[in-house]
C-alpha cells in the first residue's frame, strides 16, 4: 500500500506504523504487500488439496479445467472448503468452551484456588435449562452437575444439544424439519472432516446442510456454553466504564498486555497485578505501578468484568509492541500472530505463551496450571516487572488516543435495564421497534483484515446504521473499533444516532451501540433476538424480526462459523472484504438466495460499508413491511361494544 | 440541543440532548447483587426471564406449544 493512511483510520496505529518503519520492523501490511497478488483460485475457493492427486484448481471463468483429477467440480470444492472453515471455526469456539467446562468442574470441586462460582443466579438458570434438580443441593453440588451435563454436550452421539431448546419454538421446529439440529458438538465437527474427504459428500446443498448443523453446534452449543459458564465463574457482565486504544499504555508503569481469547488466566493476571508484593517490586524497579491492557477478545472479557482498559483489536497487536512500552505480552489461543516473536525480538517485550495448544517457536512458555493459576499469573507479572528496566528503544505512546466506552450489556442486563428488577422485560424495546423509533436491530461483529483499511468499515457501517435508527449490538474486534470512535457511550446517541433511536437511548441512558462481549459472546445476540421474539409483537421467529448481521472486516474461520449460525438462526448476514465461494456459481447463488427458503436467513457479500448498511436497512424495512409496522396506524380505542364484536 | 425530528412510524419525536449529570460512575451498577437469596434469584428468573423460565408466561408463544 503506497498510502500509509489507508492502513488504518486510527491515528494511534498510524503513529506506530511510522515508528515501525523507522525501527525497520515488518508489520502485517508489509507482509500483505509481499504476498500480493494472492492466488486467485484460493480467493475464489476453487482450489482442492484434499488428496495427493491434487492440488486441483477449477477455472472460475469457464475455460478448462472444469474438473479435478477425481472429477470434482467447482461447486463441491468450494462447498467442501467452506464447510471445513466452518468446522475449524466451530472447533475453535468449542474447544475454548471445553477448557472452560473443565475449569468450571474443577472449580466446583474446589480444586482451583482463586476461582469461585461468582454468579449463582446464572448457575440456577443453567440448572433450569438443563433439567438439573437444585432441591437440597448447595451451590457447589449444583455446579458439579451443571458442569458434567454440559461436558456431555461435546461427545453426545444422538438427540439434540440442550441449548437448542432456548431458541424460539418455531425456529426449533424449522431446524427439526430441515434435519439440522446438532447432536454432539464434536460429532458434528468430525462429520465435517469425513464428508469433505475425497469421495464422500459431492452435493453442495447436502454439504451446506452439515455446515448449518455444525455452525448451530457452535452458536447454540460451544460458544453458548463458553459464555454461560464464564458468566457463572467470573460474573454476568453489567455496564461498566472503560477506556480503549493504545493511549492506555502508561510510560512510567509496567505494561502487561493480555491477548487471545480465554479469560481463565487473564483473570488471575489481573488479580496478580494488584498483589502488594508485586506492586512493591515494581516500585523497586522504578515503575509507578502495574498496568494491564487487553487485545482481541481477552480484552473484551476483562474489560466487561473488571473495567480493565483495552489496548486495541486484532490489527493492533504488533503496533502495541512497537510502542516500546509493553514489558510483557501474554498470549493464549486464537488470532495471535506468529510475527509477534519477530516484533517482540526488536524490542524488550517478553512474549509469553501459556496454552499447551498454542506455542510459538522462540517465545517463552509458561503453562497455565489450572491447579494453581495464581502461581503462573504471579510468575508472568514478575517477568514483566523485572523486564521494565530493559526498555531499550524509544518509547512512543499515542497518549491522546484513548477513548471512554461503556461495555457489559449481557442480554440479562438489557432485560433489567429495560424493565427493572421487578419486571425485567424486552417490552420497551419491542414497543419502540413497533412504533418506529427504533427501525431495527443489527449485530455488527467480527475481525480486522489487513486487506481493508483497519477499522474503517466497522465504523462507517455502524455510523450509517445508527444514523438510520438501527440499534447496533457488537462483540469482538468490531466493538473495539467502534469504541475507539466514541460510539459506545450514551453521548454518541445525540451526536450520531437518528432521532428515534436517540430518543430511546436518552430515555434509557444507554449508548446506541451496545457492547455484548467477545466473539464467543455472539451467543448473547442470539439470546437477545430470542427474547425479542418471545416478548411478542414482532413475529414468531428470529427470521421475522427486523434485524440483520454483518462482519465487514472478517478474516477468521470463526467468523464464517458465526456468520453461518446467524444465517441458520434466520438472520440476513452480510460479509465484506472477500467471499470464499465466488468461483462456484450455484453454491454462491444458493447461499445468497436459495438457502433463505429453507432457513429464513441468507448470506450477502458487499465490500462497500455504506452499501452494506443499505442492504441491511432494506432488509429491515422489508421485514417491517411484512410485520405491518412500516406505516403509522391510527390508534383505535376499543369500548366494550367493540370488544364484544371482536370476540364474536 | 432540542431538535424535533421525524421517525419511521409515528412522526415527530423530541430529542432533548444531554440532560444527565456530568461525570463518570465510580463503580459499575451491579444489579445482580440486589438478588441475595436463592429464592429471590429463582423468583427473578421466573418473572423477568419468563421467556425461558416461567411456567405460565411465554410471551408471544404463550398460546402455543410449550418449549
Amino acid at each position: 500500500m503506497a498510502d500509509e493512511k489507508r492502513k488504518s483510520i486510527d491515528p494511534a496505529v498510524l503513529t506506530l506504523v511510522e515508528k515501525a518503519a523507522a525501527d525497520e520492523v515488518m508489520l502485517c501490511w508489509d507482509r500483505l504487500d509481499e504476498q500480493s497478488p494472492q492466488c486467485g483460485y484460493g480467493i475464489a475457493g476453487v482450489c482442492c488439496r484434499n488428496c495427493a492427486m491434487g492440488p486441483c484448481q477449477i477455472n472460475p471463468f469457464g475455460d478448462a479445467p472444469q474438473k479435478g483429477v477425481c472429477g470434482v467440480d467447482a461447486e463441491t470444492i468450494a462447498a467442501r472448503n467452506f464447510l471445513r472453515s466452518i468446522a475449524a471455526g466451530a472447533a475453535a469456539h468449542s474447544d475454548h468452551a471445553r477448557a472452560v467446562v473443565e475449569a468450571f468442574i474443577r472449580t466446583a470441586d474446589g480444586e482451583i484456588p482463586g476461582f469461585e462460582i461468582k454468579d449463582e443466579q446464572k448457575l440456577l438458570s443453567l440448572a433450569m435449562d438443563l433439567g438439573v434438580s437444585i432441591e437440597g443441593k448447595d451451590t457447589a453440588a449444583v455446579a458439579k452437575e451443571v458442569g458434567k451435563t454440559l461436558r456431555e454436550q461435546f461427545g453426545r452421539q444422538d438427540g439434540e444439544l440442550a441449548f437448542i431448546a432456548k431458541a424460539p419454538i418455531k425456529r426449533q421446529e424449522l431446524w427439526r424439519a430441515q434435519g439440522i439440529v446438532p447432536r454432539g458438538i464434536d460429532r458434528e465437527i468430525v462429520e465435517c472432516m469425513h464428508r469433505t474427504h475425497i469421495g464422500v459428500d459431492q452435493d453442495y446443498k447436502n454439504l451446506m446442510k452439515q455446515a448449518s448443523r455444525t455452525a448451530l453446534a457452535d452458536g447454540w452449543g460451544g460458544s453458548m456454553i463458553a459464555t454461560e459458564l464464564q458468566d457463572v465463574l467470573f460474573g454476568n457482565p453489567v455496564p461498566i466504564v472503560g477506556s480503549v486504544n493504545l493511549g492506555i499504555l502508561e510510560p512510567d508503569q509496567v505494561n502487561i498486555i493480555v491477548h487471545g481469547h480465554e479469560p481463565l488466566l487473564s483473570e488471575m493476571v489481573v488479580a496478580a497485578s494488584r498483589d502488594k508484593e508485586l506492586l512493591a517490586l515494581a516500585k523497586e524497579k522504578g515503575a509507578a505501578g502495574i498496568n494491564i491492557g487487553g487485545i482481541c477478545c481477552t480484552a473484551n472479557e476483562i474489560l466487561m468484568r473488571h473495567g480493565i482498559p483495552v489496548a486495541g483489536n486484532f490489527l493492533q497487536q504488533e503496533v502495541a509492541v512497537v510502542s516500546g512500552a509493553v514489558d510483557a505480552m501474554i498470549v493464549d489461543v486464537q488470532c495471535t500472530l506468529q510475527s509477534l516473536t519477530d516484533v517482540a525480538g526488536c524490542y524488550h517485550t517478553a512474549l509469553i505463551t501459556t496454552n499447551p495448544k498454542a506455542r510459538f517457536f522462540g517465545a517463552r512458555h509458561l503453562e497455565f496450571d489450572e491447579a494453581n493459576p495464581l502461581v503462573a499469573a504471579r510468575e508472568i507479572v514478575t517477568i514483566a516487572v523485572e523486564n521494565f528496566p530493559n526498555r531499550k528503544r524509544k518509547v512512543v505512546i499515542p497518549t491522546d488516543n484513548k477513548t471512554d466506552m461503556v461495555a457489559g450489556f449481557s442480554h440479562e442486563t438489557i432485560n433489567y435495564i429495560l424493565g427493572g428488577l421487578f419486571r425485567g422485560s424486552y417490552r420497551p424495546l419491542n414497543d419502540n421497534i413497533i412504533n418506529g423509533r427504533i427501525r431495527g436491530i443489527a449485530g455488527v461483529v467480527g475481525c480486522n483484515n489487513a486487506k481493508v483499511t483497519h477499522d474503517e468499515h466497522h465504523v462507517t457501517l455502524v455510523k450509517e446504521l445508527i444514523a438510520n435508527d438501527v440499534l447496533v449490538l457488537q462483540t469482538g474486534c468490531s466493538a473495539v473499533a467502534c469504541a475507539k470512535e466514541g460510539l459506545l457511550v450514551p453521548e454518541a446517541a445525540t451526536r450520531y444516532a437518528g432521532p428515534g433511536l436517540a430518543e430511546v437511548c436518552e430515555a434509557v441512558g444507554m449508548p446506541p451501540v451496545l457492547h455484548m462481549g467477545s466473539c464467543v459472546d455472539n451467543s448473547r445476540i442470539l439470546m437477545a433476538a430470542t427474547a425479542v421474539v418471545k416478548e411478542g409483537g414482532l413475529g414468531d421467529d428470529i427470521s421475522d424480526l427486523p434485524c440483520a448481521g454483518a462482519a465487514p472486516e472478517w478474516m477468521s474461520e470463526k467468523a464464517l462459523s458465526i456468520g453461518h449460525y446467524f444465517v441458520a438462526s434466520g438472520i440476513f448476514t452480510v460479509f465484506g472484504v472477500t467471499w470464499p465461494t465466488l468461483g462456484a456459481k450455484h453454491l454462491t447463488e444458493y447461499l445468497f438466495s436459495g438457502i433463505e427458503e429453507e432457513l429464513g436467513g441468507k448470506w450477502a457479500f458487499e465490500t462497500d460499508p455504506v452499501k452494506t448498511a443499505r442492504l441491511m436497512i432494506d432488509h429491515i424495512d422489508q421485514k417491517r413491511h411484512k410485520l405491518g409496522i412500516d406505516k403509522a396506524r391510527e390508534r383505535v380505542l376499543y369500548d366494550m361494544e367493540k370488544r364484544r364484536e371482536l370476540e364474536t | 440541543m432540542n431538535d424535533e425530528k421525524r421517525d419511521v412510524g409515528q412522526g415527530g419525536s423530541d430529542v432533548l440532548g444531554p440532560t444527565y449529570e456530568a461525570g463518570k460512575p465510580d463503580a459499575p451498577d451491579d444489579w445482580r447483587k440486589k438478588l441475595r437469596s436463592r429464592e429471590e434469584m429463582l423468583g427473578y428468573l421466573k418473572t423477568a426471564c419468563r421467556y425461558w423460565y416461567s411456567d405460565d408466561w411465554y410471551g408471544s408463544e404463550r398460546r402455543k406449544t410449550r418449549a
